[in-house]
């Protein structure tokens, strides 16, 4: 079949004329069944494997450090942040493979941001275990340094990535940022498409269909 | 059906190199017409279940296009700079994927107007550009832009905007559903006398020569459609031309040179299999639809001592005039949630600014429309004033469903010395001499961009957004539109190709992609690219058939 014959219905959506209750009437089984057969029927997340949720590529202390500065870039509280969304897993499972060539500078940078810290504060305490308030006022003397916005990078696409890669854990970034976990849409899509009239066409023009 | 497999001992009738807009019509069309036909492509080809919405692989990993890491570019902005190594994206991306960059496109589909083919004469000259008129015009391109609208599937409201050039027929298809976006763009631009329009787009909005209509998934601008809506070589022509029976499409095949005699006459194509092992394919003719970057760089890279600098460079406007879209916008908050991540990327443009007007002071003209992008891109800026870290920060990050963009899509005027040549030392995973870019933006592009983002919160204001951030108009480092790099035109001495899109100094090599356009049009060149290749097909197999070739 090349073409449908066109109807009054098809004619009322191409002139924007239509509600989009009606466009998804007249599409809605052809698209679910395409949906269907290219095996996407909910989203891809359904048929992923397990997430990595154990360290592979940073020790212990190094995670921990990670962890406590990725939190304060997206931190918890009344809705999850990056410790919810497991995104110092993204971030290890990332230097340990996709983004491997960034894992010598990322080291580098963790080195020296240590060597910041234990000379304004004294050795003896690693940054996870510090107060944090203390954590965010030295956050705040290195927040241009290569280091922290490697780390602020690697955040964000640890809570929004799809939770394969390790982060985003049970759809914490998604819902924060309020997105739904589904694989297509129907209109309407937000607030300012559920009432629009229709094209209107311009003095002098004759849209038309085909 | 299986697909028509050729030894590389048999001659076929034409190797095409490159499987993208212009390739899989390009197939199509010779195949149908009776032809033994080769489609050479350097990426794998995926089924529809392996174009996934995974935003990091698609568009953090180069997923499907050119990877910086295994295919690496050089960049410079002077001719006297050294160039270097491009890291983290390259300046030329492409899809390189059976379907090419029309597997990844936003599918906006613009119509070239009759002014983009005559700008030279009309305008006249502009000092440190090559501005000239095409050897042919928009009439004579017509036919073949209806015919991508009806072959290929487009979607739209013809006559809607004011600003359109003639056309012969209809969309064969309505528009798709307004988004929120293209609503507050629409009411915005009405507001201040614009006439916003229906975007056309290659997505279907009905069920359409046997492809469904679009999912609204939201994500096309650079994803592959797993169902199939978007008008995608690898979903329309490819398998046509294949159902000929006389097409082979051969992916993980990548061609790094032309074969050439004594007599001056191409013999095939010199390509890496899936293997990395070298082959050749014989070939009475060969047709280079590799893009932008790779038409030229493979012509550069085929150099014969008969060519010393180049394949079918005796003018040497191989690589030369590269053109981008360069273009301005705005990113607007609003009060309540458009869920921009859901439906297609575009639902409403304008032309009202198409055209330059020497009154602004600058070249320069362009199309707006309203988008979205993906939310891990979004994520990693924020806007002035707006805190990095911190609760200030995951305040914005919560705000993603409330913003949009309005973004202008612009002229970049042809100038000689942005181009794309063979960097001297830099190779690729294959042994291959790399693209070199030289790209420094001509002062008038400048001036239109900032003039379009100026235009776009006006927009914006008007639609009635709580907060506009004005985009930044940078340097070009690359692009997704590749454009002029074998431009085509009357006169062998200043351009490559002649207006049927045979190469001036070789009979049977043709070039048809994005590398013939003489102007960079307005920001959406792939319908221009298919229409040209459906033209330069029709004319390739009257040469054919007259034995001309």
């Amino acid at each position: 079949m090349d073409q449908p014959i066109p109807s009054r219905r098809q004619f009322l959506t191409a002139i924007g004329n239509l509600t989009s209750a009606g466009w998804i009437a007249i599409n809605w089984p052809q698209i679910a069944f395409a949906a269907e057969q290219a095996g996407h029927a909910g989203h891809d997340m359904h048929d992923m494997p397990p997430p990595p949720a154990t360290l592979t590529t940073l020790n212990a202390a190094d995670a921990a450090d990670v962890d406590a500065v990725a939190n304060l870039i997206v931190p918890g509280g009344a809705t999850p942040g990056a410790r919810d969304a497991r995104v110092v897993y993204f971030i290890d499972n990332a230097l340990g493979s996709f983004f491997a060539d960034q894992l010598p500078a990322f080291r580098q940078g963790l080195a020296e941001f240590r060597r910041g810290l234990a000379a304004k504060y004294g050795a003896d305490k690693p940054f996870a275990a510090m107060p944090e308030a203390q954590q965010i006022a030295w956050l705040r003397t290195v927040d241009t340094a290569p280091f922290f916005s490697a780390v602020r990078r690697l955040t964000v696409l640890g809570l929004i990535a799809m939770p394969k890669y390790g982060g985003n854990h049970d759809n914490v970034g998604w819902k924060l940022i309020g997105v739904e976990d589904n694989h297509y849409w129907e209109p309407p899509f937000g607030y300012y498409d559920r009432d629009y009239a229709g094209f209107e066409p311009y003095p002098g023009t004759k849209p038309y269909t085909a | 059906m299986p697909s028509k497999t050729y030894k590389t001992s048999e001659t076929v009738d034409f190797v095409i190199v490159g499987s993208g807009a212009s390739g899989g019509i390009m197939a199509r069309e010779l195949a149908r017409a009776g032809h033994s036909v080769i489609v050479m492509e350097q990426g794998p080809r995926l089924a529809p279940h392996e174009f996934d919405h995974d935003e990091l692989k698609i568009r953090h990993l180069s997923g499907i296009t050119n990877n910086p890491v295994s295919s690496p570019q050089s960049f410079r902005r002077d001719p006297a700079q050294k160039a270097e190594r491009m890291r983290g994206r390259n300046a030329l991306t492409y899809a390189r994927v059976v379907g090419g960059s029309s597997s990844h496109f936003n599918a906006n589909f613009w119509r070239l107007h009759e002014i983009d083919f005559i700008e030279g004469s009309r305008l006249g000259s502009i000092p440190g550009a090559s501005l000239v008129d095409w050897p042919i015009t928009y009439a004579e391109l017509e036919p073949y832009y209806t015919k991508v609208e009806w072959e290929v599937g487009v979607s739209g409201l013809a006559g809607a905007s004011p600003f359109d050039p003639w056309r012969s027929k209809p969309y064969p298809m309505p528009p798709l559903p307004v988004k929120s976006s293209g609503v507050l763009f629409e009411r915005g631009a009405r507001k201040l006398g614009l006439h916003p329009f229906p975007a056309p787009m290659a997505i279907n909005s009905i069920y359409y020569k046997n492809r469904p209509p679009c999912a609204q998934c939201g994500l096309c601008g650079g994803f592959g459609c797993e169902v199939m809506a978007k008008s995608s070589s690898v979903w329309t022509v490819i398998p046509e031309a294949e159902a000929t029976g006389r097409c082979e499409v051969r992916p993980e095949s990548y061609v790094f040179r032309i074969g050439m005699n004594k007599a001056g006459r191409a013999t095939g194509v010199h390509y890496f299999d899936h293997d990395r092992k070298e082959q050749f394919q014989n070939a009475r003719a060969v047709v280079v639809c590799a893009n932008g970057g790779e038409t030229p760089k493979l012509l550069l890279n085929s150099a014969t001592n008969s060519q010393p600098e180049g394949l079918a460079n005796s003018s040497g406007a191989v690589g030369r005039y590269l053109m981008h879209n360069k273009g301005g916008g705005a990113q607007a908050r609003f009060e309540h949630p458009l869920n921009e991540y859901k439906g297609a990327n575009v639902t409403r443009i304008l032309h009202d600014f198409y055209d330059s007007d020497p009154q602004r002071g600058f070249y320069g003209g362009g199309g707006f429309d309203a988008r979205s992008g993906g939310p891990l891109t979004w994520g990693q800026d924020v806007p002035d004033g707006t805190p990095g870290w911190g609760a200030g920060f995951k305040e914005y990050l919560e705000s993603y469903t409330f913003w949009m963009n309005c973004s202008g899509h612009g002229t970049s005027l042809a100038v000689e010395s942005n181009r794309v040549d063979i960097d001297p030392e830099l190779k690729d995973d294959w042994g291959v001499p790399a693209i070199r870019v030289t790209y420094k933006d001509h002062p008038d592009d400048i001036k239109h961009a900032k003039w379009q983002v100026e235009r776009a919160v006006e927009i914006m204001d008007a639609a009635g957004a709580k907060q506009i951030v004005p985009g930044e108009v940078g340097n070009t480092t690359g692009g997704v539109h590749l454009l002029g790099t074998c431009r085509m035109g009357n006169d062998p001495a200043s351009s490559v190709i002649d207006k049927y899109h045979r190469t001036h100094d070789v009979k049977n090599l043709f070039l048809c992609d994005g590398s013939s356009m003489v102007t960079s049009g307005r920001g959406q060149p792939t319908q221009t690219i298919e229409a040209l290749a459906f033209r330069a097909a029709d004319y390739i197999n009257r040469f054919a058939r007259a034995n001309e070739i």
